[in-house]
Order: C-alpha cells, then sequence, then structure tokens
C-alpha cells in the first residue's frame, strides 16, 4: 500500500455526546493532499483526533475500526510517539506557545531533530515564511492570525513530517493570507513528499489546492472523489457544503 | 545594626525565594498548588541528616544524596499522587497535597524521633567583620548558593532544550502535546526539580536551626512569598521571598520574635484583596 | 445514624421509630457501659471497649461539631478553608473573656461564642468576594496565622504561657461535673447541629448553596446572590466551629495558643474527606474514625503481645504518629479511588445491595 494514512471501518464515540463518526474508510495517498470538508459539526475535528491520538483528552474513544499510518496500527499510540513517528499536526485553533518567541515555538518543533540539522530546518522554515523570520523574537502572542496560522504550520513542518494534519487553517484569516499558505504547502509537499489531511469549513479554497476530498456528513463520508469531481458537482456542493460559492464563513 | 537585619533578612529572603522557585516550578507545570513545599524542605534538612551523621558521607557526597533523594520523592509524589488525579476537582488535589505533608511528618517523626537533630555540616559559621556589620557566613554562603541555584536552574530553563519544554508545557499543555511532548514526563521532571529546590532550602534552614519538623511552618512562609510575588511569576517568587525574609526579620529584631508571622500574613490578605495577581504578576481575566 | 435510604412508604413509619428508638437507647445507655465498664452486669475488658474512656468520646463529640461545620462548609457551599483551627480559637478566646473574665453564665457564653464566630466568619469570608479557589485558601491560611496570633498574644497579656484557664461549665445551677453530664449535653448538641445542618440544605437557600458549589454561573444566573449566599455560610460554619472550640475550652478548663494551630485545622480537612465531603454524616463517620485509630492501634500493640524493634517503635512509641500517617494515607487513597469517601462507599454498596434483591 502507498497510503500513508489508511483508515477503515473507523467509529469514534465521545463519553457525553455519543456517537460522533460511523464505518469511515479514507486513505492520504504518499505525496497528495487530500481535503476532509463538512458543515459544523460533521465530524471533522473528531477524525482528526483520533489520527493524531487526543481523543482520550476530549472523552472520545475509537470503538471500531482502525487506522494504518505508514503500515503501522496507531489506534492506541500516544500523541506524543506519533510525532516522533512522522505524523504533525496544526490543530483548530492554532495552539501556539502564546509566551514564548517565534523562535522558541519553532524549536519546540525541532526538539525531536538531531542537533546539526535543526539549523537548515530553521532556515527552510524562515523561507517558506519570510514573515518569521522578522519576527523571531516576538513574542508569539502577539503575532497577528495569519502569523500565528504560519507559525504553527512552522512548527509542524520543522521537523519535516511524514503527514501533516490541519483543522481548520483559513478559520478568522483573510482569503488572500490563506491562499498565500496554502500555495506554500503545496510548495512544501512538492519539495519534501509531505502528505497532507487538510479539514476545512472553507470548501471552495481547499478544492482548489487538494487532490482528492472526503465530505463528511453527520458522521459519515457522504461522498469521496477526486478534487476536481467536486468542484464541478453542483450537486455535491448543494447537497453537502452550503452553496454553490462557498467563501470564507459558511454554514 | 539596621544593616545587620536588612542583610540576614535578605540572606534568609533568598532561601525563601529558592523555595518559592520550586513551588512556581510546580505549580506552572502541572497547576498544583503543593502544601507540602513546607514538608519537602524539612525533607531536605533530613537528607543532609541521613548523609552526614547516619551515613558519614563526605559532604560533597551529600549534596549530591539530598539532590538525588529530593529528586527521587519529587517525582514519585508525581507518578503516584499528582498524575492519577489529573483533572480532578482542585480540593481534591490540594488535599492530596495537605495528606502528603501529614504522611511525610510522620513518616518522617517514626524514623528520626520526634527531637530535632543537629546537623553539623562544613558550612562556614563563623562571622566577619565589615566595618561595623557583623556578618554572619552561614546566611553568606546560604544566599549565595541559593542565588547560584536560580541562576542555574534559570539557565537550564532557558538555554537547554528540555527546559525549552517545560516552559512549553507550562505556556499550554495542550499546545505541548500536540507538539509531540510528553506532558506526564515534562511535569514529573517539574516535580523533582521543585522537590530538589525545596530540599536546597531545607540543608540551609537545617543548618541555620534543627534538622525537625518544625521547620514546615518555615517552609510554607513559601506560599504567602508566592502569592505576594505573583503566582505564575518567577521573578515575582523571588523578590515575594526575599520581602518575607526582610519583614520577618525587621519584625522580630524591632517588635517581637513572634510578630512577624502576622505582619506577613496581614500583608497576605491585603495582596489578596486588592492585588490579588502579586506584585509582579499579570491579572488574567477568570484566573482569580 | 442512618439517613433515609429509600423512598419513604407508608409502612416504613412504624420502621423509622423503632430505629430511632433503639438508636437513642443505644446512646443512651453508652455512656453507662463506658463509666462502669461493663453491659448489663457482664464486665469487659479494656481491650473489648475499644480502649475507650468516656472522655474521648466526648472529645469526638466536640469534634463532629468542627467537622459538621466545616463539612457544611466546603462539602456543601464548596469553600475551602484551612482556617477551622481559628475559629476553635475565636471561641475559646471568646469563652475566656466572657466567661473567666467576666464571670457570665455558660449559656451566654456559648451565645456570645456563637455570635463572635459569626462575625469572624464573616471577616474571613470577605476574601471570598475578591478571589476565588486557591487564593481563597490562601486568605483562610492568612486568617488563620493572624487569629492564632492574637490569641497567643491575649494569652500572655492576661494569663501566662500555662494557659488561658476556664470555670467549670454549668447551666442553671446543673454544673457539668461528669463526663456523663457533658455526654448528654454534647450529643444533644451534636443532634441539634446535625439535624439543623441537614434542614438549612433542605430550604432553597440551602440548595443554592450546593447549586453554587457545583456550579456558580448557573446558580448566578438562577437569580441567587452567590456573595451574600457564600458569606452567610461562613457565618453560620464558622459560629458552630466557634460554639465547638469554647466547648472544647471548658472541657479541658484550659488551653494554649499551642493547641490552635495548622495542623489542627488540617485533622477537620481529613475528616471530612474520609468521611466523605458533602455528607453530613460522613462527618461524624470522619470524626469517629479520628477517635477510634489510636485505640484500635493500642489494641493491635497489646495484641501483638511482646513486640521489638520497628514494630515497638510503631505501634507503642510512636503512636500518634503512626495515627497521623494511617489518616494522611487514608485520606490520599481514598482521594484516589473512593473519592466520595466511606460515606460513598456506603452509598455504593447500599445500592448493589438493592439491586441484588431485586425492586419488585
Amino acid at each position: 500500500m502507498n497510503h500513508v494514512l489508511n483508515i477503515e471501518h473507523l467509529s469514534v464515540s465521545y463519553a457525553r455526546k455519543g456517537l460522533a463518526l460511523e464505518d469511515i474508510h479514507l486513505q492520504v495517498p504518499k505525496g497528495k493532499i487530500v481535503a476532509l470538508l463538512g458543515a459544523n459539526g460533521a465530524g471533522k475535528t473528531t477524525m482528526i483526533r483520533a489520527i493524531s491520538g487526543l481523543l482520550s483528552l476530549h472523552h472520545g474513544q475509537i470503538t471500531q475500526g482502525q487506522i494504518h499510518f505508514d503500515g503501522q496500527l496507531i489506534n492506541s499510540v500516544p500523541a506524543h510517539r506519533l510525532v516522533r513517528q512522522g505524523m504533525a499536526q496544526v490543530p483548530e485553533g492554532r495552539l501556539i506557545f502564546k509566551q514564548l518567541s517565534v523562535l522558541d515555538n519553532l524549536l519546540v518543533g525541532a526538539a525531536i531533530l538531531p542537533r546539526a540539522q535543526v539549523a537548515d530546518r530553521l532556515e527552510a522554515v524562515y523561507h517558506l515564511f519570510p514573515r518569521l523570520l522578522e519576527r523571531k523574537t516576538q513574542s508569539a502572542g502577539w503575532l497577528s492570525g495569519g502569523e500565528q496560522q504560519m507559525l504553527a504550520l512552522g512548527r509542524a513542518l520543522i521537523a519535516k513530517p511524514q503527514l501533516l494534519l490541519v483543522d481548520e487553517l483559513s478559520l478568522g484569516l483573510a482569503p488572500l493570507i490563506v491562499e498565500a499558505i496554502y500555495k506554500q504547502l503545496v510548495v512544501v509537499g512538492e519539495t519534501l513528499g509531505t502528505s497532507m489531511l487538510i479539514v476545512e469549513q472553507n470548501a471552495r479554497i481547499a478544492l482548489e489546492f487538494a487532490d482528492t476530498a472526503y465530505i463528511l456528513d453527520r458522521g459519515r463520508i457522504a461522498f469521496n472523489g477526486t478534487a476536481d469531481e467536486v468542484k464541478n458537482s453542483d450537486l455535491i456542493k448543494d447537497s453537502y457544503l452550503g452553496t454553490r460559492q462557498t467563501q470564507g464563513t459558511t454554514s | 545594626m539596621l544593616g545587620q537585619v536588612l542583610f540576614s533578612g535578605l540572606a534568609l529572603g533568598s532561601i525563601y525565594g529558592l523555595v518559592a522557585l520550586g513551588f512556581v516550578v510546580i505549580f506552572k507545570a502541572t497547576e498544583v498548588f503543593n502544601f507540602a513545599q513546607g514538608m519537602l524542605v524539612v525533607c531536605g534538612a533530613f537528607f543532609a541528616y541521613t548523609g552526614i551523621m547516619l551515613l558519614g558521607l563526605p559532604f560533597p557526597m551529600t549534596i549530591v544524596f539530598i539532590v538525588l533523594a529530593a529528586a527521587i520523592l519529587g517525582a514519585f509524589i508525581h507518578a503516584f499522587l499528582i498524575q492519577p488525579l489529573a483533572g480532578r476537582s482542585m480540593l481534591s488535589i490540594i488535599m492530596v497535597t495537605i495528606a502528603l505533608s501529614i504522611v511525610i511528618r510522620a513518616v518522617l517523626e517514626i524514623t528520626y524521633g520526634p527531637q530535632g537533630k543537629t546537623l553539623q555540616t562544613p558550612l562556614p559559621t563563623g562571622i566577619f567583620l565589615v566595618g561595623d556589620l557583623r556578618i554572619s557566613q552561614l546566611h553568606l554562603t546560604a544566599a549565595l548558593v541559593s542565588w547560584s541555584c536560580m541562576a542555574m536552574f534559570g539557565a537550564f530553563f532557558k538555554f537547554t532544550s528540555v527546559g525549552l519544554l517545560m516552559r512549553a508545557t507550562a505556556d499550554s499543555h495542550e499546545a505541548a502535546v500536540v507538539s509531540g511532548i510528553n506532558i506526564n514526563v515534562m511535569n514529573r521532571l517539574a516535580w523533582a526539580i521543585g522537590s530538589v529546590l525545596a530540599a536546597v532550602g531545607g540543608l540551609f534552614l537545617g543548618q541555620l536551626q534543627l534538622a525537625s519538623t518544625e521547620l514546615e511552618s518555615i517552609g510554607l512562609l513559601a506560599l504567602p512569598a508566592v502569592v505576594i510575588g505573583g503566582m505564575q511569576s518567577i521573578p515575582g517568587a523571588i523578590i515575594g521571598g526575599l520581602l518575607v525574609g526582610l519583614i520577618e526579620q525587621l519584625s522580630a529584631t524591632y517588635i517581637s520574635p513572634k510578630s512577624s508571622d502576622i505582619f506577613i500574613y496581614v500583608l497576605l490578605m491585603l495582596i489578596l484583596m486588592v492585588r490579588p495577581w502579586g506584585l509582579f504578576g499579570q491579572q488574567e481575566l477568570g484566573r482569580v | 445514624m442512618s439517613t433515609s435510604i429509600v423512598p419513604l412508604q407508608k409502612s416504613n413509619l412504624g420502621l423509622k421509630i423503632i430505629q430511632w428508638g433503639t438508636i437513642l437507647a443505644i446512646l443512651a445507655y453508652v455512656p453507662i457501659i463506658l463509666t462502669d465498664r461493663a453491659i448489663f452486669g457482664i464486665r469487659l475488658s479494656n481491650m473489648q471497649l475499644l480502649n475507650l474512656g468516656l472522655t474521648q468520646i466526648n472529645l469526638m463529640l466536640i469534634a463532629m461539631l468542627g467537622a459538621l461545620s466545616l463539612n457544611f462548609l466546603t462539602g456543601s457551599a464548596g469553600l475551602i478553608s484551612i482556617g477551622h483551627a481559628a475559629f476553635y480559637a475565636v471561641g475559646a478566646m471568646t469563652g475566656a473573656v466572657v466567661g473567666t473574665q467576666l464571670g457570665a453564665p455558660f449559656v451566654l457564653v456559648l451565645l456570645a461564642a456563637a455570635i463572635t464566630g459569626a462575625l469572624v466568619g464573616v471577616l474571613a469570608g470577605l476574601p471570598s468576594l475578591r478571589v476565588r479557589g486557591l487564593y481563597f485558601v490562601l486568605s483562610t491560611m492568612a486568617v488563620h496565622y493572624i487569629v492564632v496570633f492574637v490569641f497567643s498574644e491575649y494569652q500572655y497579656k492576661f494569663f501566662d504561657v500555662v494557659g488561658v484557664p476556664f470555670n467549670e461549665a454549668q447551666i442553671a445551677g446543673f454544673a457539668f461535673s461528669t463526663p456523663i453530664r457533658w455526654y448528654f449535653f454534647l450529643i444533644a448538641t451534636v443532634m441539634a447541629v446535625y439535624f439543623g445542618f441537614k434542614h438549612i440544605l433542605n430550604t432553597r437557600e440551602g440548595r443554592a448553596m450546593m447549586a453554587m458549589r457545583d456550579q456558580e454561573l448557573a446558580a448566578t444566573s438562577a437569580g441567587i446572590d452567590v456573595r451574600i449566599l457564600r458569606l452567610k455560610a461562613f457565618a453560620l460554619s464558622s459560629a458552630v466551629a466557634s460554639v465547638a472550640g469554647v466547648l472544647y475550652a471548658y472541657y479541658l478548663t484550659n488551653v494554649t495558643a499551642e493547641f490552635f494551630n495548622i495542623q489542627f485545622a488540617i485533622q477537620f480537612i481529613a475528616m471530612i474527606i474520609i468521611g466523605g465531603m458533602g455528607s453530613l454524616g460522613g462527618s461524624l463517620i470522619g470524626a469517629a474514625i479520628w477517635l477510634l485509630l489510636p485505640s484500635i492501634i493500642t489494641g493491635f500493640a497489646s495484641q501483638a503481645g511482646v513486640t521489638t524493634g520497628i514494630v515497638q517503635r510503631m505501634l507503642v512509641d510512636n503512636k500518634p504518629q503512626l495515627v497521623q500517617l494511617i489518616f494522611g494515607l487514608l485520606v490520599i487513597i481514598l482521594l484516589i479511588f473512593a473519592p466520595g469517601g466511606i460515606s460513598g462507599l456506603i452509598k455504593q454498596v447500599r445500592l448493589r445491595w438493592a439491586a441484588l434483591w431485586g425492586r419488585s
């Protein structure tokens, strides 16, 4: 299998909220960008948590199914171990270290790298997001929304992950900045071969950059296909994604 | 006279600052208010006693022994008492540290007997004269060592990789998990460090007085120190410690030995009513 | 003492009367057993009586007042306080001023203690208007040290290092000259306080207090002035603790400032956790365990016969420390494994029992 991520028959349940995902099948092929779309509450964030080992933190658990990362079963691997195995994530809300400097934030991400590689990788991230270089000694809490997003991505990418999970990148950001960031992500995909699973409410912009797309509707996969298939199907867009020209904030 | 009192106030204050620093490290990492910090100070004094008098170790080895024993104790406490209670109510966690202090006190008194023990360390106990002032060498040494420890840990947090990860964990638990940091290990480390700092304070307080469980109330002065300085602020903790030391010595000399408690705790009350986030803390919405 | 387990059905009224009758009869007979050291004429050994004397039972009853009042504050109203020893001191000091120095009758002394306690309680509760949780606990710690300092100054100004003396307690000529007389008075007091708190918790305000403990925002939005409620809870709790303090002082006939240390305050917290927070019955259990532990250990020690080395050190020489050790460990174990305390465990057992027997 050349899928970096292979999810089969996945069902997830929360202690208080009940069933959140039901019988999910999802694959992320190596080096590709996969978009995970759907309305608010469809279960997108739950999916990310299930993959990255954060479910128990939120009182959830996998009740059925298997998640394979790079061929290995990872259902019960703790989150910090997954990072070492090459899975990085940028959660909803970015979750940067507000009181640490930009540089320190990046160094946290670089902690799993061998000493010798840190300087090069730092430079690579600065190259990707020059704004971070400008602000490198500033407290991360003072950055703008877009810059914080770049920082979170930089921290996730600095250790050259095999798989990058991004949850709601566009939330609260201006469309121009979102586009710029996505373009950089594509560059990363091409140069490093990083595979990506992108969760987005803004379907339009995700479809512009993704290779394939899955649509989640109330805990189940309602559709999956190439990004083009989704983009060109008004029916799909109407049924599952709100409106024809989804723009910025949706339902 | 005043100069002397100020000096001993600052010297003792440095020890309190050290203990308070340990307290803040624990608090910033695990958000636990460690009521047992006073007893950890006492443990330090007894570890010193054990090393010197019972095991007959040379002094440098005793220091190593104290640090190791305190670190292991701290890690143990986190692993078996604090981690199992993660996510529980604040009362439960406060209570567990209070109960811990009861248990440690009982174990120490059973093991060593209820009487205090004199420590005989090679630490200098003489006096040297600077003009009119009689400076206690022990006080001076205590202050110097305390400041060195604080500087050492400051450097550790600022310049090492592990220190960075600990700072990150204290900043945001969730972000730390997401970044691949093993939170439990970081927290255990914080408790180990906090205990070591308390134990070093205990070594000096034990030499200044006695190795006895009565030292707990002195160790507990770290709590008002931390609040006065600012709970989440490392410089605040240190300055809080210095302030408490100064108030203690000034009131003990010029008013009465027992009056120091009341000045410190009245100040604590004032701070809580007027500026609860401490002199150097930052007001955070919803925290208080 | 049992609180209701199952919903009341008509046929249970007779059962309740029998239950209560038995309990009261036992309570009335206990002091006689302990004084005569015999039951229905049959002599009992010290061991069988768990090495208990009426004095310890009386001290336990006073401690129950402390535990009940702390539980009301912490378990029901949700305010953590380590200042309980301070309120005992307030009561003792009031007793000394009003009783020993001014020579007022005992009833007046008790009243004065309650009022002073309530006032100091309101003062101590004021920080809760400003800070919450952790910081509030620290404010109670500050209150402790300040009050104890005042007591200490008072002791040394008006009396001496030996302590503050108290007259014999008496009500309308009836002197509490024997432990048995104290016993009946204390039993009545404990029952009054227990049922008093129980009643209060069932009123609208009482339930508001519990709501406040659990979900402060919800309580506020329901139109309850949380701040006043907190102060009321503090006032009531401190009043009872203060009365406990003055009773304690009169019973011992002499107290010093050293009695009222932080360790003493902590004992009460341990009691309510072991018994079960929020459970009034639990406080009684907690205080009982605090009383019984030393006796059980002494019993253990004598059973074990000739002991040497560590065992001897622990069971005999360092018995008070061993008691504290077990006490502390009990709190820790219960906190981790059974947060509802012993009363919580009893409740679980009862539920299992009911399930086992089936419900028709």
